[in-house]
């Protein structure tokens, strides 16, 4: 690795961009992800930004429990993302379905059958803090052995 | 105008300005009263299966054999942190937060009393139910993978070919024979009573 | 023929002012819009077919997982339904929590409409400051019950666990700290120039068409209609409640209602605080077979529990009827309609408070 592709990478690892997409969640891990945003927590401190665009995103958040309608969307969106890429599932309904995944639900969980899945955070909702230290600790791995391709 | 006064006033308040300086994020900690993932406590645990027969989420506790001692495990992932088997445990063997706290100082209890419903039109006779049921493995141990036993004092068995019920007020309502059953033909209905002290 | 439609455009499904997927497509001509039509369907889950033939203790986390942001009144109106069933009554402790509780739920939700409000009209100091102020709530919420979101505090007979002393003091000493910044952040939203610039006199929806097109909740009392479910439950009566209208019926209206009812349920939670004696907060009780049509007052209007159990306490049919239904279809048809301009769009759409997790379940 070239040392400024070295650089890039310790660079880009302290600004992160974030978006979130909800497959079919019950809006409580939404609400947790949004708390992060609060002055409270303040995730923008720790150089980690939270805007809806898959196109500009290093990490997607996954919260829900994968209905039907997403199953042509997802794939598509996440190939939108430029690499290095991460997707994180957050809360108990990508892992698993939750409450949900029972008989005659109409979720098709784990999402992971659709996308990878770098790590999960499980909890019903969790608490923003575990989100903000998940996010945190996955950031230096993103980066870490990304090299450039030449077209 | 008016606003810009406004704004003026409120970015010279005194808490404004030592807020503004003085700015800092506490610590990403987790408060004690927040309700974990339950943890074990130094008790034993009997083996009643209140918790599994409580528990909310599919799979989330199970309770396991590790070198003849029983222990509740929780699957993270699938646990939904409600704590109702904190409440349900007859034993204290489990604590998270302050449920276990509040719990004894105020005799919180669940109690259930449980019914075993067999469909005997979608019930094939595999005998899958009685197998798995782990009340059944621990009185009869040589209860055969037909689901077959000799034993009159198991919950339920296989006898001609159907699934009979001998001792329903020995069901713990665990819910395993519901996840075992390929044809959803067996249905535990669990009557809980969430109750305080030692009355009723 | 003559075109009148310019442009039909699609707002959603992921845009970044919505918490949920949910997709408006809208007839515009230049910037005018002429149409809109919400389109659902991202979010549905079957919680209803899941919920049948299951007891009380998982139909409970069933019901507060219809919907994360106002999952108390859901446990709460569920569990007052099969209480109502079976002839259970909750203890008066244990009612008194219940609606402290409730209303902390409804302050925070209140509180995050207000936010994405704010946000979604790039007023985003405001937003902020009220997104701060609502981790204060959800701490209160979290001291009381032990969890942030998904609560479970309420069951059959009573509630989980108890309020104590040193507790409710924390919780009055956070009621007037939330009182005292409250009051700064509405001045702020009344005394702003742009604030009303984007709020007053946009999406105007008219008492007429409020009642025909059946709004609930703050959107409907915006609109001067008094409807609030909670003055005929027992406990609310009990500590004098009295539902808040306003007349303008635009946008402004609909933030300034939620902030008045956070006032509001500051006011209910010192009243209960005061009303608590000492006693037992579970009774205890078993449900029984019946069939019932419940009905609370959700953070964003009327919220409807129509259930049948049977002998072994086990739900046979539910149907949950949730305000933002309504709400969501009173947006499209009436308050979209003749927005000047598109960035209208979404701060209409945000102003009715949408749940499309209530909606679709």
């Amino acid at each position: 690795m070239s040392m400024l592709q070295y650089l890039k990478n310790t660079v880009r690892s302290r600004s992160i961009h974030v978006a979130y997409v909800n497959v079919g969640s019950c809006n409580g891990c939404d609400i947790e992800i949004l708390a992060c945003l609060s002055p409270r927590y303040d995730i923008e401190q720790y150089g980690i930004y939270v805007h809806n665009n898959p196109r500009e995103a290093d990490v997607l958040l996954i919260t829900g429990a994968f209905s039907s309608q997403w199953e042509d969307k997802l794939k598509p969106l996440w190939d939108k993302i430029p690499h290095p890429k991460v997707a994180v599932a957050i809360g108990n309904c990508p892992i698993s379905g939750c409450v949900f995944n029972r008989p005659e639900t109409l979720v098709d969980p784990p999402v992971s059958k659709h996308i990878p899945i770098a790590a999960e955070i499980p909890g019903c909702p969790p608490r923003p803090t575990e989100i903000i230290s998940t996010i945190l600790s996955l950031a230096p791995i993103i980066f870490k052995d990304y090299e450039e391709t030449k077209k | 105008m008016l606003s810009f006064i406004y704004y003026i006033r409120e970015f010279l308040r005194p808490k404004w300005i030592t807020t503004f300086f003085t700015a800092r994020t506490p610590p990403l900690t987790t408060p004690p009263y927040f309700r974990d993932f339950p943890e074990l406590t130094d008790k034993e645990c009997t083996h009643c299966l209140a918790c599994m027969m409580i528990c909310p989420a599919p799979e989330a506790i199970i309770v396991t054999q590790h070198e003849g001692v029983w222990r509740p495990e929780i699957t993270k992932g699938h646990c939904i942190r409600c704590g109702l088997c904190i409440e349900a445990c007859p034993e204290d063997v489990l604590a998270s937060g302050r449920i276990l706290a509040y719990k004894k100082e105020e005799e919180l209890t669940l109690q259930g009393t449980f019914h075993i419903e067999i469909n005997q039109s979608t019930c094939m006779g595999c005998g899958n139910c009685s197998v798995a049921c782990p009340v059944n493995r621990e009185i009869d141990p040589a209860l055969r993978s037909s689901g077959t036993s000799t034993s009159d004092e198991v919950i339920m068995r296989i006898d001609t070919g159907q699934n009979k019920v001998l001792h329903e007020e020995k069901c713990t309502g665990c819910k395993t024979c519901e996840d075992n059953c390929s044809n959803k033909a067996i249905r535990v209905a669990r009557v809980v009573e969430a109750l305080q002290g030692g009355e009723e | 023929m003559k075109k009148t439609v310019d442009v039909s455009l699609p707002v959603g499904p992921m845009h970044p002012c919505f918490k949920e997927p949910c997709r408006i497509k809208c007839e515009t001509r230049g910037e005018y819009v002429l149409s809109a039509e919400v389109e659902l369907g991202y979010v549905k889950k079957g919680i209803e077919r899941i919920m049948r033939g299951r007891p009380w203790q998982e139909v409970m986390f069933l019901a507060e997982r219809v919907c994360g942001i106002c999952s108390v009144i859901h446990n709460f109106v569920f569990i007052e339904a099969v209480e109502n069933i079976s002839g259970i009554v909750p203890t008066e402790r244990a009612a008194f929590l219940r609606v402290i509780v409730n209303e902390l739920d409804r302050m925070q939700s209140h509180l995050l409409a207000n936010y994405s409000y704010c946000y979604t009209i790039e007023h985003e100091t405001l937003a902020m400051y009220l997104l701060n102020l609502r981790e204060t709530v959800m701490d209160q919420l979290e001291l009381i019950t032990g969890a942030r979101v998904t609560c479970a505090y309420i069951i059959p007979g009573g509630v989980r666990s108890d309020l104590s002393a040193e507790d409710a003091e924390r919780l009055r000493s956070a009621l007037d700290h939330i009182d005292a910044e409250l009051s700064r952040f509405i001045r702020i939203f009344e005394t702003g120039p742009l604030i009303a610039l984007r709020s007053k006199g946009v999406g105007i929806l008219t008492k007429e068409a409020a009642i025909e097109a059946h709004a609930v909740g703050p959107t409907a009392r915006a609109s001067g209609i008094d409807n609030d479910q909670r003055s005929t439950h027992p406990t609310y009566k009990a500590l004098g409640f009295s539902p808040i209208i306003r007349q303008e019926a635009d946008n402004y209206a609909r933030i300034m209602v939620r902030f008045e009812e956070v006032f509001q349920s500051t006011g209910l939670i010192r009243s209960a605080l005061a009303a608590l004696k000492e006693g037992p907060i579970r009774g205890g009780g078993t449900i029984k077979a019946g069939s019932i049509k419940y009905r609370n007052e959700a953070p964003r209007g009327e919220l409807l529990y129509e259930l049948t159990t049977d002998d072994y306490g086990r739900i046979l049919e539910i149907a949950i009827q949730t305000p933002s239904i309504p709400n969501i279809q009173v947006c499209a048809h009436e308050m979209l309609i003749d927005a000047q301009s598109a960035a209208d769009i979404t701060s209409i759409f945000i102003s009715s408070d949408p749940c499309i997790a209530c909606t679709e379940r």
